[in-house]
């Protein structure tokens, strides 16, 4: 555009981001609000079938979500985010099963192993450049799933873990209790969103958009590159484990599908399918995804075609996600300018 | 963990003579569906996660031609040029569309498309294991190498691969189309600036890639079983083997996949679980230290 | 203030920067000039870690930067505008500045309050008032001019209080009117910062009209420096532009 455009307002280029105003308090009382509406939801709706719906979604969410700090915000495209995602979930699963202790002990320690392990992969990988970074967390990923598979002693190999997974109840929660289960994976994913979001709008948060859009400019402003990429793939791991958790309590078990690398191609169609823009966006592509993923299983046989078109659809027809529309659609109808409320 | 196989193995010699030939055939069907990963990628700029779907349907097209016309010559003929075609129709309608786009956007598109050739596959052949069958003219007795036993088709197969690698390589390097090749790689602007059709030369690079994963597939019908997911492990593998070689280089797809096809014939002795493992731990040891692999050179 | 010693750098045969040794006072304003190739940008680099000289010092108040980094040439108060701006396209204006003042007050990590930080505001105000950007302050970095663009990215090198600023060609790619706003700017921040300003500059009218000092490279060597009167005055100066510049000519 000319300079004399430029002056007079033209149109957002790319797609305009909607950051939420820095007010901590709006979000407080929407995740309130948001988990109070949830955790109704049983009254009104006494269909299993929907709480099964949501508790799934809670697990992929977050795990998209937490993929989305690495991809959208930071520029860091890993293929392998899913290796955490399986972590989480034989973590969680091994400690309930071979030690007594209870669910909270084992959800932290869940955690810190991930911890360990997400700082010494991101260490290593994080310094290399963008497609090589790629693979190898491909590479890391498989290398777990590889050795998940063949520690059969431990892990049941391709069985998975068998036997399920003991749930002693807790602060007089019970999570053998569907509805328990239930509310505190909405719990969790409310807690989780809300914590990923204050990263995202923390000075940290736009550390990482300005490595996103100039790595080197960033540096020159004295950002410690290596350090605040190392930081968020770890922080990322965490709430991708907390998803393998749900997971694992939902199916009662652990599966080598939980580290293979399809959980990360998931994890990045869905953020292509709600759109890498907004922060929400991966949550609904997670509840897009899983509606095409139950409504095509049941109408055909065939659902590698139904699936591998609607990706073409998005990829080479719209090349957006869901939410990168409404934020666009929404942004041309205030302004039509290159303005940001 | 079998440790005391692998040692037992390396022992004897008749043991060892089966699995390097083992290691061999399959170095050289991962070298010949690699290359054509490393080609595309080299070129075009591109990773071609759906490369194994080529390899897949020239098995497919390989067995339908030998049950049709039971030549095996054919069967070969229609499994390579037959992926040749799929590889120019499938770069020319949808990749080329994908290709200023950052490589999440081009993984999607492959990941598709395996789906849904894998999907057509299972339409069309049926998704249960089939065979070929080894070609009567091959069915001879197998040969004895230092006790070993080497199947004769063995050496068929890694005549036909050596064959390939060879012409490929003169091929670049020599011949002026080779040459267009690579200075497409380097710089597509000024190709095509020449009066050249870039284009074509994209197509023709896809066709080329195809044909040889498709010619692998081929050459690998007799003696594997095919299903549908076949093109995947073929996939991962040769990824391995093009990342440890190095992207954009044909002789680090040689190295590479006669390195993965040792590691996984004498690997499945010592570790016939872990087999893939070593294959991946590998691939994270070389990326760690040489992030362009072994052979491979920076990529702008 | 900044004093280059010796600073010498070599590609191969090529002496890209030749032994050179400069003063350039607190609170100076000086152009660099020279024919293209005369290894400008080189010395730019030079100075603010982008290249490791092969000999020679780059003293900023008596302590040397040869051989640090570019973050920490930054943080000792080395600041520098470039040629192609490099900014942050998918921020706006505002959240340039405020994320670049947070990074600066080494707050870039913080991660339990939201940004932007309120004691951010008025540095970030301040460079975007200086540079004219604070109308412009809710505009997507990508959005803008390109003129404006390359005021953000002054601003950018600005906001983190340098002690000198190197600007490499700051009026690149504008047009002649363009061009004297953006002079004029450069010379107002210097007047009103008080800080030591050198820059690199091709449009000879402009700098025989703003700098008070000229450093003019040759082949990687300083040719004269001086007044604009000296170096218009300078034969060796005249026998390099001859015939590539019409404007020494002109001047005289």
């Amino acid at each position: 555009m000319t300079e004399l455009q430029a002056e007079q307002g033209a149109p957002a280029l790319d797609v305009p981001r909607t950051e939420a105003k820095p007010r901590r308090n709006r979000d407080v009382v929407i995740a309130l609000a948001v988990f109070v509406v949830l955790a109704l939801l049983p009254m009104v709706f006494s269909s299993k079938l929907l709480l099964d719906f949501v508790i799934r979604c809670a697990a992929y969410g977050l795990f998209a979500t937490s993929l989305n700090l690495l991809v959208g915000y930071t520029g860091l495209t890993s293929f392998g985010h899913g290796m955490f995602f399986g972590l989480g979930a034989y973590g969680f699963g091994l400690m309930m099963q071979k030690t007594g202790v209870p669910i909270p002990v084992a959800f932290v320690a869940t955690l810190a192993i991930t911890f360990v392990v997400a700082l010494v992969i991101g260490a290593i990988c994080v310094r290399l450049k963008e497609i090589y970074f790629a693979f190898v967390t491909l590479a890391f990923q498989m290398l777990i799933h590889s050795t998940i598979l063949s520690w059969v002693s431990l892990t049941g190999g391709d069985q998975g873990l068998r036997g399920g997974i003991p749930r002693p109840p807790f602060w007089g929660i019970d999570l053998s209790n569907h509805l328990h289960l239930y509310v505190a994976s909405c719990a969790l994913l409310v807690i989780g969103l809300f914590l990923m979001h204050q990263i995202a709008q923390s000075p940290f948060g736009y550390t990482l958009r300005m490595i996103r859009d100039n790595a080197t400019r960033a540096s020159f402003i004295g950002i410690d590159v290596w350090r605040a990429k190392l930081t968020i793939f770890v922080l990322a791991a965490l709430f991708a484990s907390t998803g393998g958790v749900i997971m694992a309590l939902f199916v009662s078990g652990a599966y080598p599908e939980f580290a293979y690398w399809t959980i990360s191609g998931e994890g990045i169609f869905i953020n292509m399918l709600g759109g890498v823009t907004t922060f929400l966006g991966p949550m609904v592509g997670t509840v897009l995804l899983l509606i095409l993923n139950d409504t095509v299983t049941r109408l055909t046989e065939y659902h590698g075609i139904v699936l591998g078109i609607v990706i073409l659809f998005f990829a080479i027809g719209l090349r957006k996600g869901l939410m990168d529309f409404v934020v666009e659609w929404y942004a041309r109808r205030r302004a039509g300018t290159g303005e940001r409320s | 963990m079998d440790l005391d196989a692998l040692t037992g193995c390396l022992a004897s010699s008749a043991c060892l003579v089966t699995q390097t030939t083992s290691g061999f055939i399959i170095g050289m069907l991962l070298f010949l569906v690699a290359v054509g990963l490393t080609l595309i990628f080299g070129v075009l700029k591109v990773v071609n996660f759906s490369h194994g779907a080529f390899y897949m349907f020239g098995a497919y097209f390989a067995m339908t031609a030998y049950q049709l016309t039971g030549s095996f010559a054919l069967a070969m003929l229609c499994g390579a040029t037959g992926t040749a075609l799929l590889g120019l129709i499938f770069e020319r309608v949808f990749m080329s569309r994908v290709y200023g786009s950052d490589v999440l956007m081009q993984l999607l598109v492959c990941y598709a498309f395996v789906l849904i050739f894998d999907d057509v596959v299972r339409m069309i052949w049926g998704p249960e294991f089939k065979s070929m069958g080894m070609p009567a003219a091959f069915q001879v007795a197998p040969l004895f190498i230092a006790g070993g036993v080497v199947p004769p088709y063995y050496l068929l197969l890694i005549g036909v691969a050596l064959a390939a690698a060879v012409i490929l390589g003169l091929g670049l390097a020599r011949t002026r189309l080779g040459k267009v090749i690579r200075a497409a790689a380097h710089n597509p602007g000024m190709v095509s600036a020449l009066g050249i059709n870039t284009g074509l030369i994209y197509g023709g690079v896809f066709a080329l890639g195809g044909m040889l994963a498709g010619l692998a597939g081929a050459l690998a019908a007799p003696v594997r079983s095919l299903t549908p997911g076949m093109g995947f492990s073929v996939l991962i593998e040769s990824f391995i083997v093009t990342v440890i070689g190095g992207m954009g280089s044909i002789l680090g797809a040689l190295i590479g996949a006669l390195l993965i096809g040792m590691i996984r014939s004498f690997g499945s002795l010592g570790f016939p679980l872990f087999t893939e493992g070593l294959m991946y731990l590998f691939m994270v040891i070389v990326l760690v230290s040489r992030p362009t692999g072994l052979f491979g050179k920076e990529v702008a | 203030m900044l004093e280059i010693r010796s600073l010498s750098k070599a590609f191969g045969g090529v002496k890209a920067t030749d032994n050179v040794t400069l003063d350039f006072a607190d609170g100076s304003l000086t152009a660099v000039i020279g024919p293209n190739g005369a290894g400008k940008s080189t010395f730019f680099n030079l100075i603010t870690g982008a290249l490791r000289p092969d000999s020679g010092q780059i003293l900023l108040n008596g302590v040397d930067m040869a051989g640090r980094s570019p973050p920490e040439i930054v943080r000792y108060g080395i600041g520098r505008a470039f040629q192609v701006a490099s900014i942050f396209p998918s921020l706006t204006v505002e959240e340039t500045m405020l994320a670049a003042v947070c990074a600066d007050q080494r707050r870039a990590s913080v991660l339990h309050r939201r940004f932007p930080l309120a004691e951010t505001r008025d540095r970030a105000e301040h460079a975007m008032e200086l540079l004219g950007l604070a109308v412009k302050r809710n505009r997507i970095a990508a959005t803008l001019s390109h003129g404006d663009q390359k005021l953000l990215d002054i601003a950018l090198a600005l906001v983190l209080d340098p002690k000198v600023l190197l600007l490499d060609e700051p009026t690149a790619g504008m047009g002649t009117e363009e061009r004297w706003r953006m002079i004029d700017k450069v010379r107002e921040l210097w007047e009103k910062q008080k800080i030591t300003v050198v820059f690199i500059e091709h449009d000879m009218d402009i700098v025989f009209k703003i700098a008070p000092e000229i450093v003019v490279l040759c082949y990687g060597r300083i040719l004269a420096t001086g007044t604009p009167d000296a170096i218009r005055r300078n034969e060796a100066v005249i026998e390099a532009y001859l015939g590539t510049e019409h404007h020494a000519g002109a001047a005289i």
